[in-house]
């Protein structure tokens, strides 16, 4: 190949490289303001990892030292943890079911019920899980009550937003056969969206099921009961092996139910 | 599925008779295995049912108060350093989420790489993948209190190391999940013409995955801001302290204060972060004028 053979096919010359984008550049620069905003406000600092290591370390070998002696003591507490879980879900489930019902377009017609439906719910899922904890231990008191209603609040946002996303895209056929048949659009609802979206109902009531388990140990720590209030108990006195041992455990029943509840889900899907 | 309110029809001579109803045995016992449970865990669970029946009256007093401190005129004083504190403390929730999503983004990225099968060695992706499964089940909290609190101290920084710990866990799997769906095409053809291993990381794989782990990231500060407020709570900073502060006190009227600057700034973030994730998803809008251009 010599140069006079190139320049005769003008039509192979490198393409020209796109311009960059200057929404590109924007998005960079913004992320990288955020970050060291973000950074300078928590002061961040690696230098303790090095520093005051030492401090950490006599702690975290009383959590490699697990006190196994107490694991018997907290099968009292792990039961409560899981009947919260259980009734909070079914609880939870149930009426966000409703609420998903209310809060999809395909289900509610009325423009102003949808609306109101909507901003209810998202004003419920933004108060995080121990929010609720907090407000129903100052309501009813400490113990498992506070720990139940804490989470059927923290479940119903979570379970009525992917359950209306779904009534939302689900298959018009059936929908407009109960119509031409004459329901009303509670039998609508019950006998034409409710069994289409069942299998994934099923399966986000076992997923919140899970997210259950791990939040009643932060709910348990504001004085909602079970697993929590045994861990921020041991916490106050210092107790790190116990701690530890708490954690040990209950990493191996959450994955435990973890795998049951996956392979249950898989089944349903 | 319920039963008939009417009698059935009796059937003409030579139509062909009504299906006989689909046998309900398995429905039943379920809904008895159901019922069963709930009535043992409300028999285990301990719970004070009486309290139950006095808490709507207390929610109303309590709302009431809580509705009484917002109408307070927001400018005068105590209720200016209320609302201010509630912000102040709120933006630094925000913070921790933050440094915590961009700790996890950034270490979570090239682990994503070394646990996508299609990419990395057998051995080095069933290593990498095993790390992810331990990080995930660790509750930040745990993650927290065990590790971050005793070596950094009280405060925003450890929240931050701690949920920056735990995104990890979930991005990475995400990502790895993102790569190994990717088409083989591009890739074959950056290989084709000469491209190394890491020319065809970048140039052929980042490109097909970026806007979906950008979402991932986005999602998972969402995730991270509500975190972040369960870990103040222990004293890792942010508004968390300060609402375990006000509920220890009943002070309700501050409590109304802060739980409405929680739900306000967090609906709003996760609209602003829900518009940005949907516009990186989809890309940008093109009016049907400018297209044909």
């Amino acid at each position: 190949m010599t140069a006079p053979a190139t320049a005769q096919r003008a039509s192979t010359t490198r393409p020209r490289r796109p311009r960059p984008r200057v929404g590109t550049f924007v998005a960079i620069l913004a992320v990288l303001v955020i970050t060291v905003w973000a950074g300078d406000g928590i002061d961040f600092d690696l230098a303790p990892l090095w520093t005051d290591f030492g401090r950490g370390w006599f702690i975290i070998q009383e959590f490699l030292a697990p006190n196994w002696d107490y694991v018997g003591r907290t099968i009292g507490p792990f039961i409560e943890t899981l009947s919260i879980a259980v009734i909070a879900t079914l609880v939870g489930c149930t009426i966000g079911l409703a609420m998903s019902l209310l809060a999809s377009r395909v289900t509610t017609a009325n423009p102003i019920l949808y609306r109101a439906s909507k901003i209810f719910l998202s004003v419920v899922r933004s108060l995080p899980d121990v929010g609720y904890g907090l407000l129903f231990f100052a309501i009813v008191g400490a113990g498992s009550l506070a720990g139940i209603l804490a989470l059927i609040f923290f479940n119903i946002g979570i379970i009525a937003k992917l359950t209306s996303e779904t009534i939302d895209a689900v298959d018009r056929g059936p929908l407009e056969a109960a119509d031409a048949t004459g329901a009303s659009s509670l039998q609508r609802a019950r006998f034409a969206v409710v069994p289409m979206i069942l299998p994934n109902y099923l399966s986000y009531c076992l997923y919140v099921f899970e997210l259950n388990i791990r939040a009643s140990v932060v709910i348990g720590i504001v004085g909602g009961g079970g697993i929590g209030s045994s861990i921020s108990v041991e916490f106050a006195r210092f107790n790190y092996s116990n701690v530890s041992a708490i954690v040990v455990l209950l990493i191996v029943v959450v994955f435990l139910i973890d795998l049951l509840s996956q392979s249950v889900r898989r089944r349903l899907t | 599925m319920s039963a008939p309110t009417r009698p059935a029809p009796r059937p003409r001579r030579g139509a062909a008779p009504r299906p006989s109803a689909p046998s309900r045995l398995r429905y039943t016992l379920t809904q008895l295995g159901v019922l069963v449970l709930i009535i043992v865990c409300i028999v285990l669970v301990e719970a004070k049912w009486d309290r139950l029946l006095e808490a709507p009256a207390l929610s109303l007093n309590y709302g009431g108060l809580m509705i009484e401190g917002l109408l307070q005129n927001p400018f005068s004083e105590p209720y200016s350093r209320y609302w201010t504190d509630a912000i102040g403390l709120m933006l630094e929730s925000l913070q921790i989420a933050w440094i915590g999503t961009v700790i996890g983004a950034i270490f979570s990225f090239p682990i994503g790489f070394l646990a996508a099968s299609n990419i990395a060695p057998r051995g080095v992706v069933i290593v990498t993948r095993q790390i992810l499964n331990i990080i995930r089940a660790v509750p930040e909290l745990v993650l927290a209190i065990a590790i971050m609190l005793p070596i950094f101290g009280l405060g925003p920084l450890a929240g931050a190391l701690a949920i920056g710990v735990g995104s990890i866990g979930t991005l990475g799997k995400l990502t790895s999940e993102a790569i190994e769906a990717v088409p083989t095409g591009p890739g074959e053809a950056t290989r084709s013409s000469g491209a190394q291993t890491l020319q065809t990381l970048r140039w052929a794989i980042t490109p097909q995955i970026l806007p979906e782990v950008i979402a991932f990231w986005l999602y998972r500060f969402e995730i991270n801001i509500r975190a972040s407020a369960i870990l103040g709570i222990l004293g890792a900073g942010g508004v968390g302290s300060l609402l375990a502060q006000v509920f220890e006190r009943r002070d309700w009227e501050r409590i109304g204060i802060t739980l409405t600057v929680i739900v306000v700034v967090t609906v709003i973030v996760d609209q602003i972060s829900g518009a940005v994730r949907h516009r990186v998803i989809s890309g940008v809008p093109v009016p049907i004028g400018k297209a044909i251009v």
